[in-house]
């Protein structure tokens, strides 16, 4: 197993950029015309909603693979990539009620884009605890990667939720979309949660990959038969 | 006069910003200190051993 320090590098570095793209986006780029200070929830929302689909992508990469190549590798990360895409699914809902409350004066609304990423994280969930309930390995790896793959359709329907449907939410945030004066702070927290993301999917691969070790290795024996001591002038 | 423009609302970009940090931090954690345990559990298996 790979045990280099690649993952506490990428999680170092993407600490360093979260801070520094957090503290311009908080203290020096400017409030935005109509939400003012509101808006600067932006530079950790939508950063997070692309690294939230895209490790939700990676997850479905993983399924195809391990359907595919029948190897515990792309199991182990399929598992790393489905936590850490609902974790980050969820907390993107989290950041997006908070924002909400000011801008829409709720803190949810069954609105397409929040109902479409309410059933990603939901069905992307279910699919992490059906993995708690099968012991067998090959039969988790296969029905897991069955079950990302139908539960991926959700994820481009969330990204175009906001053009297909009359949607509360604002399109999808862009260079085009978002002034020039908001873009570096947003560029430097989005490569902040990837970097993040890629240290926490490698370092949760590591978990699963011993993990399925321990499982696959034979069970002890009870009572390990014990050799006879060997007498000092036996040796020779 | 509401003239359309947000007043205020820094309570709400803190509350943002701490509910991201705080679950970051705790899952990055979390998976460093299940990490530690499974190498741990490997390592008083003995060597060759994997369980």
């Amino acid at each position: 197993m790979a045990t280099s320090k690649t993952p506490y590098a990428c999680i170092g570095l993407a600490v360093t950029l979260l801070v520094w793209g957090s503290v311009w986006g908080l203290f020096y780029a400017p409030a935005e015309t109509y939400m003012g200070d509101v808006q600067r929830i932006m530079y950790a929302h939508v950063p997070t909603a692309w690294n939230a689909m895209l490790a939700l992508s990676f997850a479905f990469l993983c399924a195809l693979m391990s359907l595919w190549r029948s190897e515990m590798a792309w199991d182990n990360r399929l598992e790393a990539a489905l936590e850490v895409g609902v974790v980050l699914s969820a907390l993107l809902c989290m950041q997006g009620a908070i924002w909400a409350k000011p801008t829409w004066g709720v803190w949810w609304d069954w609105d397409p884009r929040l109902t479409t990423t309410a059933v990603m994280v939901f069905a992307f969930g279910a699919i992490l605890a059906l993995r708690q309930f099968v012991e067998d390995p090959v039969k988790r790896a296969t029905w897991s990667a069955v079950a990302t793959v139908i539960a991926f359709a959700d994820v481009p329907i969330v990204y175009f939720s906001v053009r297909w449907w009359n949607s509360l939410h604002q399109l999808q945030s862009s260079p085009e979309t978002v002034s020039k004066a908001f873009h570096w702070p947003l560029r430097i927290n989005a490569f902040g949660i990837l970097f993040l993301m890629i240290g926490l999917i490698s370092l949760r691969t590591r978990v699963a990959a011993l993990r399925r070790e321990e499982e696959l290795a034979p069970p002890l024996p009870e009572t390990a038969p014990r050799r006879a001591p060997i007498a000092e002038g036996a040796r020779s | 006069m509401n003239t359309g423009v947000i007043q205020g609302g820094w309570e709400f970009v803190w509350a943002a910003y701490a509910v991201t940090a705080t679950i970051l931090t705790g899952y990055g954690l979390s998976i460093f200190s299940r990490y530690r345990a499974a190498l741990r559990r490997r390592s008083a298996a003995g060597p060759g051993v994997t369980r």
